[in-house]
Order: structure tokens, then sequence, then C-alpha cells
């Protein structure tokens, strides 16, 4: 069998297992913690895009996350903009920001970046605090509406249950994913990464890093800011609380316990992660306690100081080991 | 045949030390032009001037006929200008193949956004998958000597090897000039002999080449004249014989510490 | 000049520096491990607790000052145990990202822990001084808060003593200046790296008792002094301590006049303000030295 077949075939067995799901599992507490998962996987892979192939580290993605949801809720409650073109709308309107903190971001490095783009998403977080009119402040907007139906034929689809927005994400991760996938397997993603490897090695090819990490910059914003959307009309509540500063170190997390600089990475960080802080809450009736930021912080010192490479690379390990014994 | 690449009367500071002190000279088409000087006698800073690494301080930059003084170091790429560096800067965590690769964009043309554009349009599938690109990297790879290497992790790679690469990395941008920082350091006599074929292939092809080199067996050998800096000044300049014996060139090394491998 | 205005320069220099104290920390780290430490406010919060528990314990202005040296204390040990844990496996085979995120996983298990020890309910620092007030003519404040700017000076005077006169204080400036020919002298650099680890945590702890004093102690309060801590130094020029006392005094008196006369809304944002148009301006701070040579 060729690779190329067995691929395909892969990426079928995932997507019927995807599709499948929800007809296993009907629980609708489940489907919600499955849609937040998705929304975090497009997220994490966004903000890997940006550290994990060009090394910057961008500590306000959260706020592109903030600026997606309420430009999504917004142009839904007050223009009557459909939401499913809201979601593109909030990506662009985040990827507008993401070329704003684009900017000066590129003379900064280290603590100098982190810190600015703290600073970036604090001050919108501010800002979604304080101007009252459009966002009703720390109250936020709630009500947001839901996707509207789809209608193909006599089947119309409805957007009201988890289970219809769960497989709204699905298809919002695959896209992401199709993008990320596309832009890194390109000349761009190469270019990104030599960038990454060395940058003078880069430039002395023709490479001009300060512009490809503003296009990173805004292509990593407009995936935040789609996540940021399909949160708003999901959950029907935006608050100032999106733009917070744990929210970006959740994704980082992610990223890092998955594996930076990889694809598969961010996807299983953010998955197993969700799925852990959900045990680790079901825990928490035994316990009495909330230890799940505790591992969390803890997980993030391990990955780090021992396994650098993240699941990815465990899961790397392990299978090279397994082919080497056969 | 008329000069691709002047300089005139170039001078860098670094805070109080003068690295390159008025220093002119050109090269001309289809040249190799050996730079030789002690060490610390700012050959390489004159390389990192040329290539745009950073702006002279006085002096300036002509490249067929186009003033590149102020220039950034992609700019002067894609007008033909290609480097190796001392100390080699590949790409470790790609390919050999990808090395090239990446070298091997249009990128005169292209900025990011055409390129994310292309990504998504124009390629059917991911580019190491693109035979016509992989057949041109791969004859690369092959014109170097290092095809076996193809899809190994450049960072894995033997050191002497990495020094290959950089030049199929080079080459792979399709420059007019090579400006090459002592490629033959750490090789054994063998290698040597396959680095001087190597670079005289280069030159065949009509790439001009400018050569930092210690090792005198194989600057010797190649380069149709020689420029001699000491002290970040050009105190020699002409035929390899001549220069090699002109009593200035030869205090300058017996004077300093010399390290000049005969 | 109005009273107000003098009022307000006044409360933001005792607020300063504090600011300056935390700040110190971070930048003498910085400066000699190039590690930016985003757990520094939660050194910062376990000396705020330190606090709490000894004034439960021993009350009055002996309470008061006897909490600070058990806060240098607790601190101090606590970042030395962190270097040796967290960071110096790092230092062989550090990048910018793994130094940064792995003081973000710290800062994360720091607060969270406190949380689950200490409880989500804000405590105070009880005023040993019942509340007297002192008036300097054309502005007055607490005796308690005077006492706050009086300890942080002490504890810089201190610190300078330290660094000039000792022989650790001087190999500790060595090597921020060059670790290479520090080493080359024989310094025992990962003694180096423990005592300036230490005494970088230590003052953040000590700050935190002022901190802790001047506002509310609660577990996650170590989120505002890292990012303000971060603020003062990249003012002041990372690793560079004297631009961190200038840049904590500046950020302080800011806050205040901002938060008084631009928008109360925005006082917490205001040093990122600055820090965004310093950097846009001199990527390397306002004191800053060029980075490199």
């Amino acid at each position: 069998m060729s690779a190329r077949l067995r691929n395909i075939l892969l990426w079928i067995v995932a997507l019927a297992v995807l599709i499948l799901i929800p007809f296993v599992v009907e629980d609708r507490y489940f489907m919600h913690i499955a849609v937040m998962a998705g929304i975090f996987t497009i997220l994490t892979l966004s903000w890997n895009l940006l550290a994990g192939y060009t090394g910057q580290l961008n500590l306000g993605h959260a706020a592109f996350y903030g600026i997606g949801a309420y430009t999504s809720a917004i142009l839904a409650m007050q223009t009557g903009l459909s939401p499913w073109l809201g979601l593109f709308a909030g990506g662009l309107v985040a990827a507008v920001f993401g070329l704003m903190l684009g900017f000066p971001a590129l003379r900064l490095s280290g603590p100098y970046l982190a810190i600015t783009t703290i600073g970036f998403a604090e001050i919108l977080r501010l800002v979604a605090m304080n101007w009252v009119d459009l966002t009703r402040g720390s109250l936020g907007l709630s009500g947001v509406p839901l996707l509207t139906p789809i209608k193909i034929g006599d089947f119309t689809m409805q957007f009201y249950f988890e289970r219809d927005y769960y497989y709204v994400v699905v298809a919002g991760v695959l896209f992401t994913l199709f993008c990320i996938r596309r832009l890194i397997g390109s000349e761009f993603g190469v270019t990104l990464q030599a960038m990454r490897d060395d940058e003078a090695g880069a430039q002395s090819i023709g490479i001009n890093p300060s512009s490809y990490k503003l296009a990173v910059f805004t292509i990593s914003a407009f995936f935040a800011g789609f996540a940021g959307g399909l949160f708003a009309h999901f959950a029907r509540l935006v608050s100032p609380e999106l733009l917070a500063l744990h929210n970006t170190f959740d994704i980082l997390t992610m990223a890092m316990i998955g594996g930076l600089g990889t694809i598969a990475g961010p996807i299983l960080g953010a998955v197993s992660l969700t799925i852990l802080s959900e045990a680790l809450r079901s825990m928490e009736e035994v316990l009495k306690i909330d230890i799940r930021l505790i591992v969390y912080g803890l997980l993030l010192i391990l990955t780090i100081l021992f396994m650098r490479e993240g699941l990815v690379g465990v899961i790397k390990n392990v299978w090279a080991r397994v082919k080497g014994d056969r | 045949m008329g000069a691709i690449l002047t300089t005139d009367r170039l001078t860098k500071n670094f805070g109080g030390l003068t690295a390159v002190n008025d220093v002119s000279f050109s090269l001309e088409q289809g040249e190799i032009l050996g730079l030789i000087g002690p060490n610390g006698a700012g050959k390489t800073t004159l390389i990192n001037l040329i290539s745009g690494a950073f702006p002279p301080s006085k002096g300036t930059i002509t490249f067929e006929g186009r003033d590149i003084t102020r220039d950034k170091a992609h700019t002067v790429n894609t007008l033909g200008i290609a480097r190796t560096f001392q100390v080699v800067r590949i790409f470790s965590r790609l390919t050999a193949l990808e090395n090239v690769l990446a070298a091997m964009v249009d990128r005169k043309h292209k900025g990011p956004w055409s390129l994310v554009w292309d990504s998504f349009f124009r390629r059917a599938c991911a580019l190491t998958e693109d035979k016509e690109s992989c057949a041109t990297a791969d004859s690369l790879l092959d014109f170097v000597g290092i095809s076996k290497y193809r899809d190994e992790q450049a960072g894995n790679m033997p050191y002497a090897l990495t020094k290959r690469l950089e030049i199929a990395r080079a080459l792979a941008t399709q420059p007019k000039l090579l400006l090459l920082d002592e490629p033959s350091s750490g090789l054994n006599p063998a290698e040597l002999t396959g680095q001087i074929d190597l670079i005289q292939k280069i030159n065949a092809q009509g790439t001009s080449i400018l050569i930092i080199e210690h090792v005198m067996k194989v600057i010797m050998g190649i380069s149709h004249r020689l420029i001699v800096l000491h002290y970040g000044e050009k105190i020699a300049e002409g035929e390899p014989e001549k220069v090699y014996n002109d009593p200035l060139v030869v205090e300058a090394y017996l004077g300093g510490d010399s390290d000049a491998q005969h | 000049m109005d009273s107000l205005f003098l009022q307000q320069v006044l409360n933001g220099l005792i607020t300063g520096s504090v600011y300056s104290l935390i700040a110190i920390g971070l930048t003498m780290i910085f400066g000699v491990m190039k590690i930016s430490n985003f757990a520094q406010g939660d050194y910062s919060m376990v000396g705020a607790y330190t606090a709490v528990f000894v004034m439960a314990w021993v009350g009055g202005w002996l309470g008061w000052i006897g909490s600070v040296v058990a806060a240098a204390a607790v601190v101090g040990l606590l970042g030395v145990v962190t270097e040796r844990l967290v960071f110096r496996p790092l230092m062989t085979r550090w990048t910018d990202i793994d130094m940064i995120m792995v003081s973000i996983g710290l800062f994360i298990l720091l607060d969270n822990l406190a949380q689950l020890f200490f409880g989500a309910t804000p405590r105070m620092i009880g005023d040993p001084f019942g509340g007297t007030t002192v008036n300097l003519g054309v502005a007055s404040t607490s005796l308690l808060r005077l006492f706050c700017f009086f300890f942080a000076g002490v504890t810089i005077f201190c610190l300078e003593l330290f660094l000039n006169r000792s022989r650790m204080g001087v190999a500790i400036r060595a090597t921020s200046q060059n670790r290479f020919a520090a080493q080359l002298m024989g310094i025992d650099i990962n003694q180096v790296y423990r005592i300036t680890f230490g005494v970088g945590a230590l003052l953040a702890g000590v700050g935190g008792v002022l901190y802790g004093t001047l506002f509310a102690i609660y577990p996650t309060m170590g989120a505002l002094p890292t990012l303000k801590a971060f603020a003062v130094t990249i003012l002041g020029g990372m690793g560079n301590i004297r631009g961190a006392i200038w840049g904590g005094l500046i950020l302080g008196v800011a806050e205040a006049l901002g938060g008084n006369y631009i928008a109360m809304e925005y006082k917490q944002a205001i040093g990122f303000f600055i820090i965004i148009l310093v950097l846009l301006v001199k990527p390397s701070g306002l004191f800053g030295r060029k980075e490199g040579a």
C-alpha cells in the first residue's frame, strides 16, 4: 500500500470517527467539552504557527480570540450580518489587529516581545471592560444569535444543540488544519522554518524576515479571531474574560505539551489537556479542591525540562522503538 | 569583460576599532578573486559589507553598475550575490533537500503573500513532492557531491559536508557572484582536492567568485588574482605568485601571528 | 502647584519604590542569568502571605518588621530551590522561549498552589501604627506608607552595599557584565547563579510584604507585580539595576497621575502604554545599553 493511499485511508477513518462520536456519546455536557476542545485546537494551531514556526513568543493571542468573538457578536447583533459571514469577519478584524501588533513586534524578541504582546492584550481587555456602549463592559454581550439554519433542498440543518455546534467546530478545525498544512508544506512554510533555524542564513538566500513575520502574525491572528467567532455563537456570551492572560497561558501549555513546531502537537495537546482537565474536574468532587491548573503548571514545567519535543516526540520515540523491535 | 563588483574606499568602524579601512578593489566578470590576510585582517567584515549584513561606515559598493551600499542582505541576494559563512549557517532542522529548495524560491518577484497565495492555488501538493523543483535541487546536491544526504536533517550531517550544503544553497539562488568565506576550513587533504575541483566547476559555469581562504594550496591553485588585507587595509593586489613574494605580504604574515597553512 | 498633584506624586513615589524593589530582583536575575522570570510576582505573593502569618502570630510594628525578615528568608529559600530544580537544568541548553515558558509554568503552578493553600479570600496586613497619618506640609500620607517607602530604600541600599562591597556581590556584577570572563577568573558560576536567584527572589519577597501592605493580598495577586516589574525593567533596561530604581519611581508616579488625571479605568495599563511607546522608539529600553558588544 502506498504511503499516499494509507494517508487518505487514515484521514477517512479519522473523519468517520469524528462524525460518529455524537451518535455514540449523546451526553450534552460531553459535547460541550468537545466543542471547547475544538475551539482550543484552532487557537493552539494558530499560536503554534507563530511560536513554533518562526520562534516568536506571542503572549497576547487571547486578544485576537476576543477580538474575533466581539466582532462576530457585535456584527450579528447590531447589523444583522449572517453569523456565518461573521466568523470570517471576526477573523479578518483580528488579522488587521495582528498586522498592527506585528509591526512593533518585528523589532522585538524574547522578553521584550513577550511583555509587549501581553500589554497589547491587557490594554484591549481594559477597552472591552470600559467601552460599555459597544461591549456592555464586564457584563459582556449576552444573547449572541445562534448560527442561522442551513437549507439544502428539503433538509434544514438547525444549529441549536451542542451536537450541532460540534459539527461546525469539527469543520472549523479541519478548515484550519487544511490551511496550515498547506502553508507549512509549501515554499512559504519552508521559508518560515529556514528563518527559525537561522535568520542570517535565511537573509543570505534572499528572505526578508520582517515581511514574513508580519504575514505570519496576520495569519495567526486570523485563525484566532475565527475561533473567537465560533465561541461567540456557541456560548452566546462574549465577555472581556476572553482576552485574559490565562487563556493565552492555556493555549501555550497545550502547544508545548503537544509538541511545539509540529502540526499534530497542538491538536494532541489541546484535546488531551481538555480531556485531562475534565477528568480532574470530576475528581474535584472527591478531593474537594480544584487541582486542574496546578497540574497544568506542573506539566508545562516537566515538558520543558524532560520532553522538549512534547507528546509528539514521545510518540515518535515509542513508534521508532516498536518498529526497531520488529 | 568589465568589473562586476567594485568597492570604493570602503571603511567599517566598530566603536573605536576600524575593521576595514579605505579598501577599494574591483572584481572582474568571471574572475576568481582570492582574499587573504592574517587573522583579524577584516576579510570576513569585507564580505559582510558586500553581502549587506551591515552597512559600511564610509565608501560605496557597486554591483553590475548599481549602487548596493545600503541594501539589506536579502536584497543583495536577489540582485545576484550569494554567500557562504565562515561558521556554517545552514537550516539545521530542515533536510539537505529542503535547505536547497528554500533557496530556489524566486524571491525577487515573490514576497510572503504571493507565496501564501501559491500554497493554496498554485502548487498541487506539498513542496517536497514538486517534481520539477526537486529535480533541480537534487542536481545541485549532486553537483556538490552530497546527494547521499538528501533526506538527512542538515543538523545531523558531518561538518565538512554542511559547508558543501551551504555552497549548494548559495548556488540555488542562481548568483552571478559567489562570496565564499573559508570554504575549506576543517577539510582533510583528500577533501581539499575535491573542494578545488568544485570551486573551479562553479567558476566554469560563469559565476564570479570572491573567496577567503587560509589554506594556501587552495587559494594559490584557483585564484586568478589575490588581494591581501592587513589590519583592515589593502596592502597588495595582483597575480598570486607576485603577491605571494611581495615583501610587504611576507612581513604581514611573519610579523603578525601567522596561521597560514602551507 | 496644587496640592492634589503633589499628593499624587507622593503616592506614586511610594508605590513606585515597591515596584523598584520587585523589579530589581527581576533585572538582576536577567542580567546575570538571562532568564526572564515570569514567576517573580509570585515570589512577592509568597512574601505577602508569609507576612500575613507572621502578623497573625506577632502583632504590632515588631511583627511587621519580623514579617519582612521572615519573608526575605522564606522567599530567598524558595528562589534558591526553584533555581536549582527548574532553571538550572535549562541553563546549558536554553532558548528564550524555553526559559520564558518554564517560568510561566512556575507562575501557573505557584498561583494555583496558593489558591489551594491560602483560599481565595483576600487578606490584609494590619496597620501596626493604627492608621497614624503624617502631614508633610504639601501632602500627607499614612505613617505606614511612609514606612514602606523607607523600607524599600533601606533594602535597596543594603543591596548596593552587598553588590559593591562583598566578594559575592562583585562576582555577581562581574558575571553580569561578562559571564565567560568571570568563569575564566575562577568565579564559581553555579554559586553565583544560586545567590543571584536567591537575592533576586528575596527582594521580590520583601517587595511583596510592602505591596501587600499597600494593596490587598490574594493568591492570584502575583500577576500584577510580575507585569509591573517587567514594565519597570524594560523601562530601565533589562539587567540595569539603577535603571530599575528610576523605572519603578517613574511608573509609580505615572500611574498615580495618569489614574487621577486621565482615566482611572486604564490605570493598570499605563505601564504597558509607556513601555510600548518606549520600545517603539528605543528597543533596548530607556536606560538600556545597546545589546551585544
